[in-house]
């Protein structure tokens, strides 16, 4: 239970820092640093229980539906991390409130808590799942706590973001894989699985992946890059992040998934060599920095190199040295970097050419820092020492071909000797190399030192009784090696073994190269490679970005033809490569007789010829009446093949299109554009191509059956069930309603798109006014020649005045519009058993709305802009009410019968209303949006007169 | 079958013209290609049947197929309302060459 009490209380944290932000600002960091304490406190017992052979572990069941459970787990590996965070965490907390000058600092309190939270449910999960979760979640503090520092934070950021969170994919991919092989979600039963030893490839596969999740957190090449570049943050985030938390999250998998791989071959050589590798690398670019911080980092991605090379030994006793050298570097790597930064704050500057020597003005400062540069350097006799003596130890244990174990301590000895240098640099350059600092120079106060020092400081007492180590670095054993029995010892001194020689070596070499420090340093300093880390994951950035645009290039294309050519090829091959399947096979069924009547023919030619002259003919207006023409051809046509209603329909949809026609081509040029299409060959032969399929498709499928079994149920049945003649509209509003429904839903939609997309754009570019130069991007609109009198004689009001010539049709409208009422209404009521119904009705509405609109003297909206979307919108929700009506007999719009005073109604009746509505409310849409000009087109003669007068006075 | 050839004509104008650059001739495309469809659903139901179905008034064993109708009828107003929306997009900035985007006011990323 003492686990969720620990992770309650550090979820709480962050809560409670947001009231104690606000209060009492950047002092926030005292109670919150206390609180840390205490719970480090209140550990000791369980601490005590773990370190004496039993974990304390917890689980109850969270989404067992997905294997995720809470469970926690503490054994000795937690416990040390859990330490490390608490403690560490404190002694920055401590730090930060007089090391941030200005400020509340409550984003970063909170993400500093939140964390912390972050890193120990990290530690303490046993379950797979959760350890990603929380994985990203320390992946996420991190990139959000370096986000914060503002401008120059943003690319390291993202940075941070992209490396960390490779590392998260593969972790994810790892633990998808453990899950999906063992079956189980829990860490430690996955361990247990027999398929560790039987399947090498798989375990292999499973190791690379968790060695590179690893890697990534820890800063190792290639992913190292983001840590230098994470220094933009401030101080104590670094200090905290990367000194003791972050990087030793990616040490924490390393050294968990140890259990699982320490003997397999790939594990071992990956990190022995990507860790040394990156020791080298790390220790080479911290020597060659001359900003302190970027220094401290690199050293913190040498370090980090160092110990994951000793986790990829996989000894007990590699582990041993690898754990306490984490807990060295921890502390060590902590308080420099909190005393750097007082270092920066103290003289304004981090660039070692610039510090002035500081050992007389800031004494307590460089003695500190010099401790702590010599526990990393690994003099004794500081934990640093212990630590680094027992790593080179360690790596005399590896295995392999013979001499291999030389060459791995060989390396290893080389970086350390590195190390030392880039201490010695970091001390000389900052206190001993420089001027004479100024006045205002001065140490440090004690509340900002004091935490600074204190985790270097411990290392001198905690070298003196390192065997108080001993046993809970017993308990990490037993974590990792759940059978484990090595016996553990820590001491200060243990005779002259190789390792101690070769520390001798390093030391002295290392004084050598600092005394030396004048003849090599701009040598070294001058960078190796053209381009740093940073800059190539830029460059790949760029590359993939330039692919993207390049592949979406390639259907990047505004308009439609090149887009709707490959769907009617792809359209006409299916039909006609199907269609002659079908014939070649022989499936194809005898065609029905009587199919053709002589009348069929007539309108064949009309329509043949109406096409061919359709696509050929190159005004405006000419292709608009031929549209017409086609349409009333078509209309004939259907009203042969018996379909009354649908006649009907055509007929009157094929008006108000044309009307709607004439309101679009008036603001357009008389003819089509007259360049020459390049593409004219390909368009015909297209076209002619999927004609022929459509033709064939049409041939052979259509009239080889008799009439559907459905159509005799609907023509026999359909006047039965319904009490309504018309089978159509009987199929309409009550066999087929939520089809109609749909439809009249489009239809709205179709309205409510048109009304938007005109919305959304400004008046003046809806209408322009026409530019009367011929090259114009505005096709040239060449205003009707006409050859007028005098202004007032009258010719010229004939064409002119339209109050005059409306006037007619004004008259006329007051006949007109309560005839055409009522016939709609007729045709409305009469349409369940004669043709007719609400979409018919609806439209001779539709004819009558255009008719006012054609009626007015000016270009004006028929009704006001509310009201067509009220009409749709009440019409479908009419036609809902309807429907769930419905319910009452059974279904969705089941129509119910009613008889009332005789009269024989029908609930599809007022579903037909919604569908008057909503095709009224389309119609309305289109007078109102396409009916209006902006004032001045050229079709308005006097507009024309103005401007051509006004050309004149410019 | 005559109106088979019909529907070919038409198929073939309406493609024909939906590849054209003018929007308003994409528009009578689409019209056309739609009128193609109707008569393609039409002749679905038999057109050895040619009688109106009502039934006041007809003989069962001539009257036409009423389920095409139906579809066909929706359909037509449907058509309606897409080429209503291709010509108030054809409106826009006068010039209804799709080559070209118009001046809508907005700027463009790329």
């Amino acid at each position: 239970m003492i686990l969720v009490w620990l992770l309650a209380v550090l979820a709480l944290v962050p809560v409670l820092s947001l009231p104690l932000t606000r209060t009492i600002e950047r002092r926030t960091g005292y109670p919150l640093g206390i609180l840390y304490l205490v719970l480090a406190a209140a550990l000791i017992p369980s601490a005590r229980q773990v370190v004496n052979g039993h974990p304390v572990s917890y689980k109850v069941a969270w989404v067992p539906q997905l294997g995720l459970n809470l469970s926690l787990r503490m054994d000795g590996l937690a416990l040390v991390f859990i330490a490390l965070a608490l403690i560490i965490g404190a002694v920055v907390f401590f730090y930060s409130p007089t090391y941030f000058r200005t400020g509340t600092q409550r984003g970063f309190y909170v993400v500093m808590s939140a964390f912390t939270f972050a890193m120990v449910a990290l530690v303490l999960s046993d379950n797979l799942i959760l350890m990603f979760l929380t994985w990203e979640l320390t992946s996420l503090a991190s990139f959000l706590l370096i986000a914060r520092s503002g401008k120059p934070g943003e690319p390291a950021s993202m940075r941070t973001m992209l490396m960390t969170f490779i590392g998260g994919l593969t972790l994810l991919a790892a633990g998808a894989l453990i899950i999906a092989r063992t079956g189980t979600t829990n860490f430690s039963e996955a361990l247990a699985s027999g398929v560790w030893q039987t399947d090498p490839v798989f375990t292999g596969v499973v190791a690379v992946l968790i060695a590179a999740a690893g890697f990534s957190k820890a800063a190792q090449f290639p992913f190292h890059l983001w840590l230098p570049d994470a220094m933009a943050a401030a101080t104590p985030v670094s200090a905290y992040l990367h000194a003791a938390a972050v990087v030793k999250a990616g040490i924490y998998l390393l050294m968990r998934f140890t259990a699982y791989f320490y003997d397999v071959p790939i594990w071992q050589i990956l990190l022995i060599g990507v860790g040394l590798f990156t020791t080298l690398l790390g220790a080479w670019f911290a020597l060659q920095q001359t900003d302190l911080k970027k220094l401290m980092a690199y050293s913190t991605v040498s370090q980090l190199g160092l110990i994951t090379a000793t986790i990829g030994v996989g000894t007990e006793f590699a582990m041993t040295a690898a754990v306490l050298h984490t807990i060295a570097h921890a502390g060590f790597k902590s308080g420099l970097f909190m005393l750097m930064g007082i270092v920066d704050h103290q003289t304004g500057t981090r660039k070692i050419d610039r510090l002035p020597a500081l050992r007389k003005a800031m004494p307590w400062t460089f003695a500190a820092t010099a401790l702590g540069l010599a526990s990393m350097a690994g003099v004794p006799p500081l934990l640093g020492f212990i630590s680094k003596e027992k790593i080179l130890a360690s790596f005399l244990e590896v295995s392999g071909p013979a001499g291999l174990n030389w060459l791995v301590l060989g390396i290893a000895a080389f970086g350390s000797v590195l190390t030392f240098a880039y201490s010695g640099k970091i001390l000389t350059g900052a206190f001993i190399d420089g001027d004479k600092p100024g006045p205002d120079v001065r140490e440090a106060s004690w509340k900002t030192l004091a935490p600074a020092a204190f985790p270097i400081v411990m290392g001198l007492p905690l070298a003196l009784v390192v065997a108080w180590f001993e046993a809970p670095v017993a308990a990490v054993l037993r974590s990792v090696w759940p059978g484990s029995r090595k016996e553990v010892s820590f001491y200060l001194w243990h005779g002259f073994t190789v390792e101690l020689a070769i520390t001798v070596l390093i030391l002295a070499l290392g004084t050598w190269i600092v005394l030396k420090r004048a003849s090599w340093r701009r040598k070294v300093e001058k960078p190796i490679f053209r381009y740093d880390g940073p800059a190539v994951l830029g460059i790949m950035r760029e590359r993939v970005d330039q692919a993207g645009v390049w592949l979406a290039g390639l259907t990047r294309f505004d308009y439609p033809s090149r887009h709707v050519a490959p769907i009617m090829v792809s359209l006409g091959v299916l039909i006609g490569a199907g269609s002659l399947a079908l014939w070649l096979t022989g499936n194809v069924a005898p065609l029905h007789p009587d199919l053709n009547r002589p009348i069929d023919l007539g309108i064949l030619i009309m329509t043949a010829g109406g096409v061919i002259a359709l696509c050929v003919t190159r005004s405006r207006l000419g292709s608009a009446v031929l549209l017409g023409g086609i349409g009333i051809t078509l209309t004939v046509q259907i009203l042969l093949l018996g379909a009354a209603d649908v006649g009907l329909t055509q007929l009157l949809v094929e008006m108000l299109t044309v009307i709607v026609i004439m309101l679009v081509l008036r603001k357009l040029p008389l003819e089509f554009s007259h360049g020459k299409n390049p593409k004219i060959r390909r368009n015909a032969i297209i076209s002619a191509g999927v004609g022929l399929a459509a033709a064939l498709a049409a041939f052979t499928v259509i009239g080889r059956r008799d009439r559907s079994a459905i159509a005799d149920y609907y023509l026999a049945e359909g006047p039965v069930v319904t009490g309504g003649s018309n089978v159509v509209n009987v199929i309409l509003v009550e066999f087929r309603a939520l089809d109609t429904f749909g439809e009249l839903t489009v239809l709205g939609l179709a309205g409510l798109a048109i009304v938007a997309v005109l919305r959304t754009i400004p008046r003046r570019y809806l209408d322009p006014e026409p530019d009367p130069s011929p090259d114009s991007p505005v096709t040239y609109v060449a205003p009707p020649v006409v050859e007028l009198d005098v202004e007032g004689s009258r010719a010229y009001d004939a064409l002119e005045n339209a109050e005059a010539n409306t006037e007619v049709l004004r008259l006329l409208q007051k006949a007109l519009l309560p005839i055409l009422a009522l016939v709609s209404a007729m045709l409305f009521f009469r349409g369940h058993n004669q043709p007719g119904g609400g979409f018919i009705a609806a439209l001779v509405a539709a004819c009558a709305v255009a008719y006012i609109y054609m009626a007015k003297p000016k270009d004006e909206p028929v009704s006001r802009p509310r009201t067509p979307v009220l009409l749709i919108g009440g019409g479908v929700l009419i036609a809902v009410i309807t429907g769930l009506a419905g319910f009452i007999e059974g279904e969705f719009l089941q129509p119910i019968h009613l008889d009332v005073l005789g009269l024989h109604l029908v609930s599809s009746l007022i579903f037909d209303v919604g569908v008057y509505a909503a095709v009224l409310g389309l119609v309305l849409v289109a007078f109102n949006a396409l009916g209006i000009s902006g004032g001045g087109h050229p079709s308005d003669l006097k507009y024309v007169k103005e401007r051509a007068a006004r050309g004149v006075a410019e | 079958m005559i109106l088979a050839l019909t529907i070919g004509f038409l198929v073939a104008g309406g493609t024909y013209l939906l590849l054209q650059r003018s929007l308003v001739r994409i528009a009578f495309g689409v019209g056309v290609l739609s009128h193609a469809v109707n008569l393609f659903l039409l002749t679905a139901g038999i057109t050895a049947y040619r009688q109106e179905p009502l039934a006041s008034r007809m003989d069962p064993a001539q009257a036409a197929d009423p389920l095409p109708q139906a579809f066909v009828l929706t359909a037509i107003v449907i058509t309606l309302a897409v080429t209503v929306f291709l010509l108030a997009l054809a409106v826009i900035g006068r010039n209804d060459n799709t080559h070209r985007v118009p001046e809508t006011g907005e700027e463009h990323d790329r």
